[in-house]
């Protein structure tokens, strides 16, 4: 059994059979539920956990449909719109369905209507009911208004003035209904009805290709995995060939026996659609994976689902059949990596126009393009591919240190000058040569950063430290604090 | 003859069927048997591509002499430097490598730079301002790849190393990793060699121990030479970096120890103890190789371990920058001095 906390009472939310049998009833108090039967068990309603058992559910009902919405805390929305076939038509697939809900151990009732609101009311007053086109109204005319998903406080008004099925709201005339109790009534009505479109929303986006295979043996190696993955990617190709796209991001659904969906996603960095591409970005996620990888009982159905295409740009071999495909090597190299070992492990930096040296470069991952805003404008690139002509380029370090360091100063000749000598990682370093300093301060919209003066600073070893001054002296503040910030070559 | 005449004529008719059945001319299946040998002469030149691609040279003379003509270019070279803190050097040298190799190629390829999450929070993350301004890598020419441990970091730059669209491999490293061993290395060399291509292995703060580099470089941080104005060296100025540099191992066996110095504009190497006369006072390191005692006493509140510990030692080090030594007088900032 299972209570929660209802307007500061502690109600039963959820109970069994065993428990109904005691003759309780959700919504009952718990501590009256006690003193009726004081060997209950009750357990504290866990909403949230409630909810990852629904998803997980619809994630092993995509083997059905790829249309499955979640409705409410205790439904799925199956669009079954053109999936039927593939099952052996509705009896078949329903009973189906609620075959294999019951190995599970779930107790489904389920309905099969042409619009979401019959199906919603033949699902949970008509169990394992099929309603055929044009039915749905002999199908609703007995049963009680919460058939009709209305809000508790219309449903109780109209019940007030007599209208106790949706047979009885069917008859009446709408105008005064509309009047009366809303223009939601009436949508419910003709959305149960079919007159008006209902908009299942989806959990997940559609996949714009994708292809799947039930096994009769349930498949355990990951051997087995690849050669299947392989084979579906070449049944892909040829559907992304007449598209002219590629993939830009492939999905494997992997539906366990018992019913646990393993989901992995490769992204790449360009359109891609050879099998043996999508087979290698495959193997490197199920290397990545391959410790916590439990086959369990095997997979019976494995679809593999491109999630994001891309117009794939033909590239037409030379005579001699010797394509540069240094680009593409690179792609490839850059998307096993990142299918291995997640979404920021290739790098690219992209300079922005920035004060601050920190911000001044924005590291981003490879496959992502750079955001306009924030590329400066091209220079005209002279020989050899280096920017011509470029005014002044100051100095800068050629290691930045992600966090500044803090640095201990014991004390500089002037207030305002470069330290005599520091300790920086516990070390004593004494300063040799000084450059600086350079003041940089942020821009006038990031007022609250103190301005910082910059220095270049030699050790008598030779090592090079770009070291700043966050901050003036001033007799009433505390005096300033020293970081370091990078290392020169 | 006229037999001969026959059978040409027989096999000139055979060869234009065959030619129709194949799709091209006649004259190209003139000589089904030279397209064999040609064949196998592009195979070899691609393998040979390794030994062919030959050697980087630095520019700083007598480096070069002593490493047998330069770095090799298609290989994996190791360059060590003894301290965290100097990992802002011998990332410098290793980038003055690469950039000496992308000033050579039309269309610069990318440089992968590895490393290892701890090593980029220890010696700072790669900063491509700096980079562009000091070795002229533009930031489209370069990739980063960062992984949690060393195990990933040695699977990136060995399959990266295996790529001829990149131009050179970093992989830096920090400590003395078990997984770094003979063969780890071996794999690295064997990839550069194939494809190659140099892969420069960093590692900071770790100790010299056999691997299949065939060259190992131990990089320290020399003092930059003062900026040259018109009126001649600026004191206490930061001009051009300096880098020493000792060869560890080399096929050349040739052990050495040069202080080199890089041109941040011309982007090129000097030899700084030959080439000396660029602004230069050999008579200046010479000094401090022979002096190791502090010019001046040390200040009484800041006690250096370093310096308080040289008396004990029997024999004077003979490395020309001891760690406690303090700046020869020219080298002081000018502002103390007055």
């Amino acid at each position: 059994m299972i209570n929660h906390r209802d307007r500061n009472a502690q109600r039963i939310a959820a109970l069994d059979e065993r428990a109904e049998a005691l003759r309780l009833k959700p919504g009952m108090g718990i501590a009256d539920a006690r003193a009726m039967h004081p060997s209950i068990d009750i357990v504290e309603a866990d909403p949230l956990a409630d909810l990852r058992l629904l998803d997980s559910l619809a994630d092993w009902c995509d083997r059905y449909t790829p249309l499955v919405a979640l409705d409410g805390i205790d439904g799925l929305f199956l669009d079954i719109t053109g999936c039927t076939h593939l099952f052996g038509g509705e009896h078949a697939m329903l009973d189906e369905i609620l075959a294999r809900f019951f190995h599970q151990g779930f107790d489904v009732r389920a309905g099969i209507a042409s619009t979401a609101g019959a199906a919603w009311a033949a699902a949970r007053f008509r169990d394992r009911c099929i309603v055929e086109l044009g039915e749905e109204e002999a199908l609703l005319a007995p049963l009680p208004l919460a058939a009709l998903r209305l809000e508790p406080e219309i449903r109780s008004s109209l019940e007030s003035v007599g209208l106790r099925t949706v047979g009885a709201v069917l008859a009446a005339p709408r105008a005064p209904l509309v009047r009366r109790f809303g223009v939601a009534l009436l949508l419910r009505i003709d959305q149960a009805l079919g007159r008006q479109d209902e908009a299942v929303s989806p959990r997940l986006p559609v996949a714009p290709l994708s292809v799947e295979r039930h096994l009769a043996e349930p498949v355990i190696l990951i051997d087995d995995i690849e050669r299947l993955v392989f084979l579906l990617a070449t049944a892909l190709k040829t559907d992304l060939e007449r598209r002219g796209e590629g993939a830009r991001a492939v999905a494997l659904l992997l539906f366990r026996v018992d019913g646990v969906v393993s989901r992995l996603v490769v992204g790449t960095s360009r359109s891609m659609r050879e099998p043996r591409l999508i087979l290698r970005l495959f193997q490197e996620k199920l290397t990545a994976i391959a410790e916590d990888f439990d086959a369990g009982y095997g997979f019976d159905l494995v679809r593999l689902a491109i999630l994001a295409t891309a117009p794939f740009d033909m590239h037409q071999a030379d005579l001699a059949d010797a394509t540069e495909d240094g680009e593409e090597d690179l792609a490839l190299f850059a998307d096993r990596i990142r299918a291995r070992l997640g979404e920021a492990s290739v790098l690219k930096p992209v300079n922005v126009e920035s004060h601050l040296p920190e911000r001044a470069v924005a590291v981003i991952p490879y496959w992502q393009d750079a955001p306009q805003r924030i590329s400066p404008p091209k220079k005209p690139a002279g020989p050899r591919g280096l920017p011509s002509a470029v005014p002044f380029q100051p100095e800068r370090p050629i290691r930045l240190f992600q966090v500044p360091e803090p640095v201990e100063v014991p004390a500089s000749e002037i207030p305002d000058g470069p330290p005599l000598q520091f300790r920086w990682r516990r070390a004593l370093h004494r300063v040799a040569k000084v450059e600086g300093p350079e003041r940089i301060a942020a821009e006038w919209w990031r007022q609250e950063e103190p301005t910082r003066d910059y220095f270049r600073i030699e050790d008598t070893d030779g090592r090079r430290y770009w070291l700043y001054r966050q901050g003036f002296y001033d007799a009433s503040k505390p005096p300033p604090r020293w970081f370091m910030h990078g290392v020169f070559a | 003859m006229a037999m001969n005449a026959v059978a040409r004529d027989t096999v000139f008719a055979l060869r234009r069927q065959i030619a129709k059945i194949e799709g091209t001319l006649s004259e190209r299946l003139d000589a089904p048997a030279g397209s064999g040998p040609d064949a196998d002469r592009m195979l070899v030149r691609r393998s040979g591509v390794a030994e062919s691609h030959g050697l980087l040279v630095t520019g700083a003379d007598h480096f070069d002499a002593a490493l047998n003509g330069g770095l090799p270019k298609a290989a994996l070279t190791e360059l060590h430097g003894a301290e965290t803190r100097d990992a802002g050097t011998v990332a410098g040298f290793a980038l003055a490598l690469a950039c000496l190799l992308l000033k050579k190629t039309e269309t610069p390829a990318p440089i992968l730079w590895v490393g290892t999450t701890e090593i980029f929070r220890e010696a700072g993350f790669p900063y491509a301002r700096g980079l562009e301004a000091g070795f002229g890598i533009a930031p489209e020419s370069l990739l980063y790849a960062e992984a949690p441990k060393t195990t990933d970091a040695l699977w990136i730059a060995e399959e990266g190393a295996g790529l001829t669209a990149l131009s050179a491999v970093v992989l830096e490293l920090r400590g003395n990793p078990e997984r770094l061993d003979l063969t780890a290395t071996r794999r690295l060399h064997r990839r550069a060699q194939m494809a190659g291509r140099p892969v420069f292995l960093l590692r900071q703060a770790a100790l010299a121990e056999p691997t299949a580099a065939p060259v190992r470089l131990v990089v320290a941080p020399a003092p930059a030479t003062p900026r040259n104005t018109m009126a001649g060296p600026l004191d206490g100025t930061i001009g051009r970096p300096g880098i020493a540099v000792t060869i560890g191992k080399s096929r050349a066996a040739q052990p050495g120890q040069f202080t080199l110095e890089w041109n941040p504009d011309e982007r090129t190497f000097l030899d700084r103890r030959h080439a000396g006369a660029i602004h230069q006072r050999p008579w200046d390191i010479q000094k401090r190789a022979k002096d190791h005692v502090a010019v001046v006493p040390l200040s009484s509140s800041g006690t250096d371990p370093a310096a308080a510990s040289r008396p004990v030692l029997a024999f004077p080090s003979p490395r020309p920058s001891p760690a406690g030594d303090q700046p020869s007088r020219p080298q002081r900032p000018a502002h103390r001095r007055a």
